[in-house]
């Protein structure tokens, strides 16, 4: 029978009493996220021209646009954070932020009715946008 | 004497994965053991057919949440070879860096589940505490914690600075003299010992006639590293296969902590030997859809990964296969299992390593 002081982990089991513990204590103590993690896509409606490159290189089919409609519609659920929309975009609608929703429980309205994780945004009508902008020179 | 079968999982005692032994028994003995396999298959291989070339790497990445980094870097060093597209320097060094941290943090992360599947859950608590470290010098270079997403055809996505480098060095250099206490503990402790040594023995010349690959060959004494071919870039690193002569269990366990250590040092040498600056090229785009077939070879934590590629000039390649090494560890498993104790079993079926996504894909 081995002196169980001569265990090589006692100290360390000993030592393990009375140290700070390792870990955080998570609700209360969150660690932010570091710099340039992937988290979440972020979409910018305003310099969108909806040319689909996004959509066609998705490799999780996560996104899906409409040109004629302009809608721009993501599942945050199917995205796998692979950061190749990103890339891809010429306009830099898109980005990619660090941090991402723990949970989606709030079921958005999406096409197929409502599911979590679905965003969507619906761009200006292009005819509707030129006549805006004409009007804005004009005064 | 009358023959029990038992089924031995798909709800392994340690283990997480699905695997599926029947195991037959005579009294407490097992004389025989039959595998079955199938139980996580996901067919990844198929997807060649649905996703494009150059999106299939996050598919291969996802093929094992451990290796995650080395199957994505395998499938582009395949395809690489087929389109002729050279790697620039610096993409290669980086490369080597983080396939060695996921070499380290792999190893802790079994070292954490050996302790625990022979009881010793205080050293698996500490082991996978040193892992978690290493998951966050991954989300810093990376961005993920577990899937990567840095490899592209042609090179990687991100850089990390030299001082991000130095600094990685020398957490690296700690956690390898914090874990040197933990090795102590494996190595010295006589219940685990006890446990291990002896246990589950495969000598040199039956790891050679069963095929085994990775840690389970070089605990035999099989000098067999598919580093040592040089390719990718381990020509200009210095470093030793780490070899033991047991065989048992503890031969087994000894070598991956060996492992970890030479990890840390080759990430020491390819951090000195890169290319130093800012604003390098990183990524050699490919042009054109591939044509031709390939085979790769990838020494992987576990052992040998072997990629075969077939394109035929579409955008979807025609063919997508990875042989995983617990594939080719599972006759030596059987091996091993064959004539040990019942109660000898999930040790010795935990100290191969085996990693069940990785085998069915
Ligand atoms: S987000 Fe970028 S890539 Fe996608 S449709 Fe808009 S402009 Fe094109
Ligand atoms: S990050 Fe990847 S998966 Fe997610 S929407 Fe962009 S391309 Fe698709």
């Amino acid at each position: 029978m081995a002196n169980p002081l001569r265990l090589p982990m006692v100290p360390r089991a000993l030592r393990n009493l009375v140290s700070r513990p390792a870990t955080r204590r998570y609700p209360y103590e969150i660690r932010p996220r570091f710099e340039g993690a992937r988290g979440t896509i972020e979409f910018d409606v305003e310099t969108c021209n909806y040319c689909m490159l996004c959509m066609r290189r998705c490799p999780a089919a996560a996104i899906t646009v409409v040109r004629e409609d302009r809608i721009w519609s993501i599942e945050h659920l199917t995205c796998i954070g692979c950061n190749v929309c990103v890339e891809v975009c010429n306009k830099n609608s898109l980005s990619m932020a660090k941090e991402s929703k723990p949970v989606h429980t709030h079921a958005e309205v999406g096409p197929q009715g409502q599911r979590p994780g679905h965003e969507e945004w619906h761009g200006p009508d292009p005819a509707i946008a030129a006549a805006a902008k004409a009007a804005a020179a004009a005064t | 004497m009358k023959r029990t079968i038992i089924p031995f999982g798909p709800q392994h005692p340690v283990l997480p994965e699905p695997l599926v032994l029947d195991l037959i028994l005579e009294d407490e003995r097992v004389v025989d053991a039959v595998p079955t396999i199938g139980y996580i298959h996901r067919g990844l291989e198929m997807m060649v057919e649905r996703v494009e070339y150059t999106e299939m790497g996050f598919v291969a990445e996802r093929i094992c949440g451990i290796c995650s980094f080395m199957h994505g870097m395998g499938y582009c060093v395949s395809l690489e070879a087929i389109m002729n597209v050279e790697v620039p320097e610096r993409a290669r060094w980086l490369r080597i860096i983080w396939a060695e941290i996921s070499r380290v943090q792999s190893h802790l992360l079994w070292l954490g589940l050996g302790a625990d599947a022979f009881g010793f859950e205080n050293l698996f608590m500490h082991c996978w505490r040193m892992r978690e470290e290493i998951l966050d010098i991954f989300e810093k270079t990376t961005g993920g914690r577990i899937i990567h997403s840095v490899n592209r055809i042609g090179g990687v996505k991100r850089d990390v600075s030299d001082a991000e480098l130095a600094a990685i060095v020398v957490k690296l250099e700690e956690l390898g003299k914090a874990f040197e206490k933990t090795a102590n503990v494996f190595g010295k402790d006589p219940s685990i010992r006890h446990r291990l040594s002896g246990v589950g023995v495969l000598s040199a010349d039956d790891a050679r006639a069963v095929d085994a690959v990775g840690p389970m060959a070089r605990a035999s004494g099989v000098v067999m590293d598919t580093r040592l071919s040089g390719t990718y870039g381990y020509d200009q690193v210095d470093f030793e296969p780490v070899t033991e002569t047991a065989g048992d269990c503890l031969a087994r366990v000894v070598v991956r902590m060996r492992e970890v250590q030479q990890s840390i040092g080759l990430v020491r040498q390819a951090v000195e030997k890169m290319p130093k600056g800012e604003g390098m090229p990183l990524e050699n785009k490919p042009r054109g859809n591939p044509v031709g077939e390939t085979y790769t070879r990838l020494e992987q934590p576990r052992g040998e990964v072997l990629y075969y590629v077939k394109a035929n000039g579409t955008k979807n390649l025609e063919r997508f296969r990875a042989r995983t090494p617990t594939f080719a560890n599972i006759p030596a498993m059987i091996k091993l299992v064959r004539g040990c104790d019942l109660a000898d079993v999930p040790n010795i079926i935990l100290t191969i390593d085996p990693c069940i996504s990785c085998t069915e894909r």
